[in-house]
């Protein structure tokens, strides 16, 4: 039998029982229609750590200094000042010896609080430089706004830009521009908002958006090298506490990561900073997305095997039923393998039929989670359906039709063409 | 001179040499059918009866390879058939018997042209070519314009007529009828067995069980079975 006449044979005997055939797919339906809705949820999810983590800057090289555990402080006889994190002999370090650096932004906390009124806020301020803007992605909003310059920290005339989140908490409705914002005990005049797009975070700590930055002389001239007493006599000083090293050669960072990493290891006696490298991080994940792909495919399998299960089931039946037809067929003349396709083909005819249900259904659902999630506040799952995940769910769908199929049509192969006519 | 056209000169068709067909139950041995010998020539028309549980059946599904014999020899056309795998089995009986069940045996969710098609579709003929020799035969059968219709929307011997239309739809050799008559009235019984007259005439050769006396009139050649042992009569 030539494969149109097998197509023609399936579907007349598929649409015999057109209900019972589309209720025996539920199981597939439901199983691909899972697949799909997860794998488009995860791709969603996917891509959002991937714009997160190009936030941050594909070029940028991040260091951050951590304080070291109690127990490993190393308190020297001349001072009480314990001294963590990325110094100054780093930063000219950095800027003298390495070559692959295009920008050097340093970012001090300054660990002051911001006040509205009479209350702090969790709003963080921060004393950078003018190429800070560029190094974090950040863009100004407000065309009255400017960014901080090399000047403003000449004068005696604190400056500052705030971020947009910052902004609407500290100013309302009311125009941020030219408003002051009081840090520690200091006004600072609001001379630019911006904003981060991406909605990234300052060495992955802080939302952008919820920064106030001042110029790095500002701060040093106000509070002499953000020193600040811990209590019983003991302080600490970090000189700072970020500094996004921006590569010139993108394709050259991770030898750059590495040679920085050497540097500080040999000058830092105790691990007091912390090297972030966005682009080692979009390299692992992608890594992560071939993981992700095999634990959704495993998924796939477990709930396709109760939908495949179904399938057997109903061909099962579907042969008993018409094992006398196949005793006509075997009288007529089809060989084993005739029937053997025939029924196989019913089945992935069907699981494709199903698949097919299923992944609309399972677009929908994705798109409906999507719009659930998102009613409650302004950020929420992001579905991303790609062709892939079809060809995966189609192709998942034909492999379960034949693999809960072909034992149902081998079955009705092995029929005795005698035995099967004599069925009543 | 030439050769006189009459059944004893024509070339044998079926031979049976010692065929038997026997089972085991309770560990005796049963006989359906005792060894057997006969020859069936191209152009018979051979009726076999017997009263029920005779062996006419077991006779008529080894015809039509439909059970395997447990000895003796089966030739058709010369070639023997009863040893072959299960493959070229299915291809003989695809192109050389064509069948007629009592029962009509019809795929009741095909259309009547449908059914006729079958045995076309496992010999591989075009789908057009099918078609068309489908219609040819429901139209010789007394069946055209029917070609849509259901065998449930047909009555008995309509529905006999398609299977006889089937069972010639690849140009066999041999006709095997399994009592074609017996779910038919005595009128419409009659107009089948015409049909099958009309096959005899044309040069078909027609192997019919019957239990009805009166069709032996009608045969070239007629057996009779009594407990699996054959007679010719």
């Amino acid at each position: 039998m030539n494969s149109v006449e097998m197509a023609v044979t399936v579907y007349a005997s598929l649409t015999r029982h057109l209900i019972r055939s589309l209720l025996a797919t539920l199981g597939i339906v439901l199983g691909i229609a899972a697949v799909v809705a997860m794998l488009a949820i995860g791709e969603g999810g996917r891509l959002e750590a991937l714009r997160q983590i190009e936030s941050q800057g594909v070029d940028n090289i991040i260091l951050r200094s951590v304080k070291p555990a109690e127990g490993n402080v190393q308190q020297t006889s001349r001072s009480y000042t314990q001294r963590y994190g990325i110094t100054q002999a780093d930063f000219d370090h950095i800027r003298n010896v390495f070559e692959n650096v295009r920008l050097l932004v340093p970012v001090m906390d300054t660990r002051r609080d911001i006040y509205q009124g009479q209350q702090t806020t969790d709003i963080e301020a921060v004393a950078t430089i003018p190429e800070f803007l560029e190094a974090t992605r950040c863009r100004l909003v407000d065309r009255r706004s400017r960014f901080l310059k090399p000047s403003d920290g000449k004068v005696l005339d604190p400056v500052c830009v705030v971020g947009v989140k910052a902004a609407r908490r500290l100013f309302g409705h009311q125009d941020p521009i030219g408003g002051t914002v009081v840090v520690g005990n200091i006004s600072f005049r609001v001379i630019g908002l911006m904003e981060s797009p991406g909605g990234g975070r300052l060495a992955g700590q802080y939302d952008l958006n919820n920064v106030v930055c001042m110029p790095l002389d500002t701060a040093r001239s106000l509070w002499g090298g953000i020193t600040f007493r811990m209590g019983r006599g003991v302080a600490e000083q970090v000189d700072y506490d970020f500094l996004y090293v921006a590569a010139k050669d993108i394709d050259a960072i991770p030898g750059s990561a590495g040679r920085l990493r050497s540097y500080l290891k040999s000058v830092h006696p105790q691990v007091d900073y912390e090297v972030q490298v966005p682009y080692e991080l979009l390299q692992s994940a992608r890594k992560t997305q071939r993981i992700f792909t095999i634990v959704m495919t495993s998924i796939a399998a477990i709930s396709l095997l109760v939908g495949g299960i179904g399938i057997m089931n109903i061909m099962l039946a579907n042969i008993f039923e018409r094992t006398r037809e196949i005793g006509v067929r075997r009288a007529l003349g089809a060989r084993k393998r005739d029937i053997l396709w025939q029924f196989l083909a019913e089945s992935v005819l069907l699981t494709s039929i199903g698949g097919a249900l299923g992944s609309g259904l399972g677009i929908a659902t994705a798109s409906i989670a999507e719009t659930v999630s998102r009613m409650g506040g302004e950020s929420g799952l992001k579905a991303v359906v790609t062709s892939e995940s079809l060809i995966v769910a189609l192709v998942v769908s034909v492999i379960t039709g034949i693999t809960f199929g072909t034992y149902p049509a081998w079955k009705a192969a092995q029929l005795d063409p005698l035995t099967a006519l004599r069925h009543e | 001179m030439g050769v006189p056209d009459t059944q004893q000169t024509r070339q044998p068709l079926i031979e049976l040499q010692g065929l038997a067909k026997t089972y085991e139950a309770g560990g005796t041995l049963i006989y359906a059918l005792r060894p057997t010998e006969l020859t069936v020539r191209h152009g018979a028309f051979l009726t076999v009866m017997g009263p029920s549980g005779s062996g006419k059946s077991t006779l008529l599904n080894l015809f039509g390879l439909l059970m395997r014999p447990t000895s003796g020899v089966y030739r058709l056309e010369g070639r023997p058939v009863s040893g072959l795998n299960d493959n070229d089995t299915s291809t003989v009986r695809c192109r050389m018997i064509g069948m007629v069940f009592q029962s009509f045996n019809l795929l009741s969710h095909l259309t009547i042209q449908e059914n006729v098609c079958v045995p076309m579709q496992y010999a591989g003929l075009p789908r057009a070519k099918m078609h068309l020799r489908a219609q040819a035969l429901l139209d010789q059968l007394g069946l055209a314009g029917r070609y849509g219709s259901r065998p449930t929307q047909l009555s008995g011997g309509q529905c006999q007529r398609v299977a006889i239309a089937r069972a010639l739809a690849n140009d066999p050799p041999v006709i095997l009828a399994d009592e074609p008559t017996g779910n038919l009235d005595e009128k419409t019984g009659q107009e089948v067995l015409e049909i099958f007259q009309e096959l005899h005439r044309a040069g078909k050769t027609i192997i019919m069980v019957t239990h009805n006396p009166i069709y032996r009139k009608y045969a070239t050649q007629s057996v009779t079975i009594h407990d699996g042992r054959m007679k010719e009569s």
